[in-house]
């Protein structure tokens, strides 16, 4: 069985901590991607479950094997590099061919996996090329089908595809993930790219400095965020986060204001909390009416309008407040983007009034980032309301 | 699904095998061990003889058999450096020192001279330049004891047409091979032709690799070919004179295996020459003075190398 | 020489201020003449030495006396003659082990020290590179007299007399592995760091071990630096003259290298200068083949180490 596993492993270089206490279980024939900003650690950690790096600290199981101090060679893995790593000194079936034939395999049995392999890749015609008459997409095929012919217990993927373009990628993704469906085998896949690793795997682990941020399905990541950083990380653009505290009527900022009652949620008042809410959680009033817990509106300015085709992002700032005397940062920490359709005209500079959906929206324990609650939703929610409409008048 | 090894024959290779042992070695272990060959050997023929030198020079001659006499402290240097065991050497030991700097300093002074030239020569675009060069480096390709007979075929007085005219120049004496003055200049002609190429060639690399639009720029300047040389080209490519330079020095400093050839230990004994007539007559104790002494004069110039280079070193070592 | 020339001139007043005024009016043609002078010049001083073996060894040898810059005769025979008087080819097959051997080994030795240097990590690494380079420059003299008396039997280790190698290429391929080992060290570090990680990891989870990459992945990949490295030693050994003069008595049965070949014409046949000249030119043979096939290698091997600074 291709599951792997990691407890508390550690990597320490000399005056850096790549990788901190990370815990990994990883089910056999599941898809995981580990993401993560450049220097989150992700890549440490594909390299220690490899075996290129040894881990200072914590233990490694593939296939409930120990291989912590394994050399690479005998962990049962295969691996797909990011600069794909063919040796140029080998035409594409020595290449495929490489670990079959350094494992003594005969050669009946190299030439059935290497035309298996070719045929789910359709590389059949380019077996005798050298790999510097290939195009990007034929050497990731070539690199992949390194990779299966080995039949390892788990593939490691490490941005099999940052070096392709745009186009060429998106098509490669749902190559990968018809592969998996097929090989049914366990795959690691490193990415720095968000959307990838939402589109693509079964469980996404986020890293942070080192450290594992929360390891979820898609959907569990960006609903159910972690912590304020899994909350930035997934989803594009990024989540709006504004600085404040629980007060006795909910959360209170300079800029807004979120009615609830403090006692239905696990916070308490005078917490110092981070509203997190979604681009397309930010509803004009005149639109609110469709979503079932809608917040009380909220004044605001239009600053920057970005119509990006299927939606228009729209940048807010507060209403009240002269945009000219603001200096960058404070603009910054009152921008609140909002996500609206195509069909919706806004001009810039025009007062409108938005709310949000309860439903979608998080706190963040300011010290520590932690989530404390998701959705603020609750059955006072209604007498919340009623109250607030007495302190308007 | 798993498919480990799957071994068709019997025995696997012993070669296999010592790698698979040694894969689990921690890399700074690892690395150690790889340097190990390389050590060892740099060990048993040069670190090691270095040592060994330094102790034999410590002990009188013996002169009999492959060996060394009681141990008499710095006796040996005391004699050599002050002349006393001068009856014993093909000439005194500041003598030997003064003949090898003279032909250091004359050989290095003329290899720059030649090799700036011909690398400016190499510089330009002409058809049939590859040739050129081949034929520039082809001198440095010629093995010593050839180098060697080529001069002496060249300079020895019944064959060549050479010394008779600068005879009669006053330039040579009639037998310029058994002359200490004239061997001297001629052994620095030698040197200078097989090794100019050297030369040549390290500056010609430092001026490819200056930018050529600082050319083009210099030129809209207005800059005559001469400014252009003394304002960009020299002080770019300085550097790398430098360091074939003390190169040059270090080996110059060795010189032996065409004066042996030419002209003889007798009549140009340098440094090299002493210890090896030493030897030779048996001497073991003095010729390693004599040994130790020459490596302590080539020391003090590879310091001068440590000084100026160990920074730029630092940075293919990494860590030091 | 040029420099000072024109220090002259720019100081004005000289005889070369006409000179320079012309050079001036017409800056592209005098520099082209120049160039000319120059490229004549050193064609001539370079190869002419060699013609002069040419023209020694084709003229009879009882018309060599007071020869001028031509060939008196056609003597073609003496490339045939001479190997009848000294075995020239016994000591140039000795040259050739002694070259192919030590060759062989260094490559394989500097590999494994080029590897670590090139692509381990480790404390020390800067010092110990340091110290084979500082190897390199001690002179060989230094080094002589233990060596003989190591290769003599006159060294004893616990109880065990060292081998006897005098008399035997033995005793020049031992120095000569270590002596030359530093230089292709250096390249092979150089060549062995650039090849990218990526692939040696490729190797490396395919199911070599670290060794198996270098052999099959890194040296494959560096076969130009293997190969600048090993022309450059190999005419380093052939070339040399110390430890080839001194680790012999001489015989080409006893190891003795192309020196004592050439020697043997000046020692023994004190006035066979016509076979002196003609085995002087079938020494430098092997050597000028190696330049006209591989020059570009030994431009970049040879300037390697400089122009990094």
């Amino acid at each position: 069985m291709g599951n792997v596993t990691l407890e508390h492993v550690t990597k320490q270089y000399d005056d850096v901590t790549a990788v901190n206490d990370m815990n990994l279980d990883i089910q056999d024939g599941e898809f995981v991607c580990l993401v993560g900003p450049s220097g989150c650690g992700k890549s440490t950690t594909m390299e220690t479950i490899a075996g290129l790096t040894l881990p200072t600290a914590g233990e490694i199981t593939i296939a409930g094997k120990d291989v912590t101090k394994l050399p690479p060679k005998d962990r049962g893995i295969a691996m797909v590099f990011q600069n794909i790593a063919l040796f140029p000194h080998m035409d594409v079936y020595d290449n495929v061919s490489f670990g079959l034939r350094l494992r003594d395999f005969e050669t009946e049995e190299i030439d059935r996996r290497v035309e298996r392999a070719a045929d789910i890749l359709q590389i059949g015609d380019l077996l005798d090329r050298q790999p510097s008459e290939l195009s990007g997409g034929q050497r990731q095929r070539v690199a992949i089908g390194r990779a299966i012919v080995r039949e390892p217990e788990a593939f490691l993927m490490d941005e099999p595809l940052a070096n392709l373009d745009a186009k060429l990628r998106v098509h490669m993704r749902t190559e990968l993930q018809r592969l998996h469906k097929e090989l049914d085998t366990t795959i690691i896949y490193v990415t720095h790219d968000q959307a990838e690793a939402m589109t693509m795997s079964d469980r996404i682990a986020v890293l942070n400095n080192g450290q594992l941020q929360q390891i979820a399905p898609p959907l569990t990541c960006y609903n159910e965020p972690a912590n304020r950083f899994v909350a930035g990380f997934i989803g594009s653009p990024s989540m709006n986060f504004i600085e404040g505290e629980v007060g006795h009527d909910g959360f209170e900022s300079e800029f807004i204001s979120v009615e609830f009652d403090p006692t239905a949620f696990d916070v308490s008042v005078g917490d110092a909390v981070t509203l997190g809410v979604r681009p397309e959680d930010v509803h004009l009033t005149g639109e609110a009416g469709s979503i079932a817990h809608p917040t009380d509106p909220v004044d605001t300015v239009t600053d920057v309008i970005e119509p990006m085709g299927n939606e228009i992002f729209v940048y807010l700032t507060h209403g009240s407040r002269e945009r000219t005397t603001m200096d960058e940062e404070q603009r910054k920490g009152d921008q609140l983007l909002m996500s609206v359709d195509p069909d919706v005209e806004l001009s810039e500079e025009e007062a409108v009034t938005v709310r949000f959906d309860r439903a979608n929206l998080h706190l963040f324990d300011q010290q520590s980032g932690d989530a404390r609650c998701h959705g603020l939703v609750s059955s006072h929610s209604t007498a919340t309301s009623e109250q607030r409409t007495t302190a308007e008048d | 699904m798993a498919t480990e090894h799957k071994q068709s024959s019997g025995f696997p290779r012993p070669d296999y095998i010592i790698a698979n042992k040694l894969e689990g070695l921690p890399e700074e272990l690892y690395a150690y061990l790889l340097l190990v060959p390389a050590f060892f050997m740099v060990g048993a023929v040069a670190l090691w003889p270095l040592v060994d030198t330094f102790t034999m020079s410590l002990h009188a001659d013996a002169l009999t058999g492959v060996s060394v006499g009681d141990f008499i402290g710095i006796q040996n240097y005391v004699d050599v450096l002050t002349g006393q065991r001068n009856a014993v050497l093909p000439g005194s030991f500041w003598y030997a020192v003064g003949l090898t700097v003279v032909f250091t300093v004359g050989s290095v002074t003329l290899e720059t001279v030649v090799g700036l030239a011909q690398a400016l020569v190499l510089d330009q675009e002409f058809r049939g330049r590859a040739w050129v060069r081949m034929a520039i480096i082809l001198p440095w390709a010629v093995p010593v004891v050839v180098q060697g007979m080529m001069f002496y075929l060249l300079f020895e007085p019944s064959i060549g047409f050479l010394v008779a005219p600068l005879q009669e120049l006053g330039l040579f004496s009639s037998t310029p091979l058994s002359n200490t003055q004239d061997s001297l200049i001629l052994i620095t002609l030698t040197d200078a032709w097989k090794t100019s190429a050297f030369m040549a060639l390290i500056i010609l690399a430092g001026m490819q690799s200056i930018d050529r639009s600082l050319y083009d720029v210099s030129k809209v300047a207005g800059a005559t070919a001469w400014q252009r040389f003394k304002l960009i080209t020299f002080p770019l490519v300085l550097p790398a004179v430098l360091v074939g330079m003390l190169f040059r020095t270090l080996g110059a400093l060795k010189v032996y295996g065409v004066i042996e050839v030419l002209s003889g230990c007798r009549t140009v004994p340098s440094m090299t020459c002493l210890v090896i007539s030493a030897f030779r007559s048996n001497r073991y104790g003095t010729s390693a003075t004599l040994a130790f002494l020459t490596a302590l004069i080539i020391s003090a110039f590879i310091l001068v190398y440590l000084v100026k280079f160990v920074d730029s070193l630092r940075g293919i070592g990494g860590s030091a | 020489m040029t420099t000072a020339q024109n220090t002259d001139a720019e100081d004005g007043g000289g005889p070369f201020t006409n000179w320079v005024k012309s050079a001036i009016e017409n800056p592209g043609k005098v520099h082209r003449a120049m160039f000319y002078v120059a490229l004549i010049f050193f064609m001539f001083t370079t190869l002419f030495p060699i013609y002069w073996l040419v023209v020694l060894s084709l003229t009879p040898n009882d018309l060599i006396v007071n020869m001028g810059p031509i060939p008196r005769g056609f003597n073609i025979s003496v490339f045939v003659d001479m190997w009848q008087t000294v075995p020239l080819h016994q000591y140039m097959f000795n040259s050739f082990v002694i070259a192919i051997t030590t060759t062989a080994y260094v490559l394989l030795v500097s590999s494994l020290a080029g590897y670590a240097f090139g692509r381990l990590e480790f404390r020390g690494k800067g010092g110990l590179l340091l110290l084979l380079l500082i190897i390199s420059f001690f002179p060989p003299a230094a080094f002589i007299l233990p060596l003989f008396k190591l290769f003599t039997g006159n060294v004893v280790l616990f109880g065990l007399h060292s081998p006897d190698l005098f008399n035997t290429v033995g005793a020049i391929i031992v120095p000569f592995s270590g002596l030359f080992l530093p230089l292709s060290v250096f390249i092979l570090t150089t060549f062995y760091s650039q090849i990218p990680d990526g692939l040696e990891d490729a190797a490396r989870v395919e199911g070599t071990t670290r060794i198996g990459a270098l052999f099959r992945v890194i040296m494959p990949l560096s076969a130009p630096g293997l190969s600048t490295a090993g022309i450059l030693t190999f005419i380093a050994v052939y070339n040399e003259f110390f430890f080839s003069f001194l680790m012999t008595t001489g015989q080409p049965e006893n190891g003795a290298p192309l020196v004592w070949g050439i020697l043997a014409f000046q020692s023994q046949y004190t006035s066979l200068y016509n076979y002196m000249a003609a085995a002087s030119l079938i020494g430098i043979l092997p050597v000028a083949l190696i330049v006209v096939v591989a020059q570009e290698k030994i431009v970049s091997g040879l300037t390697a180490g400089a122009v990094k600074e």
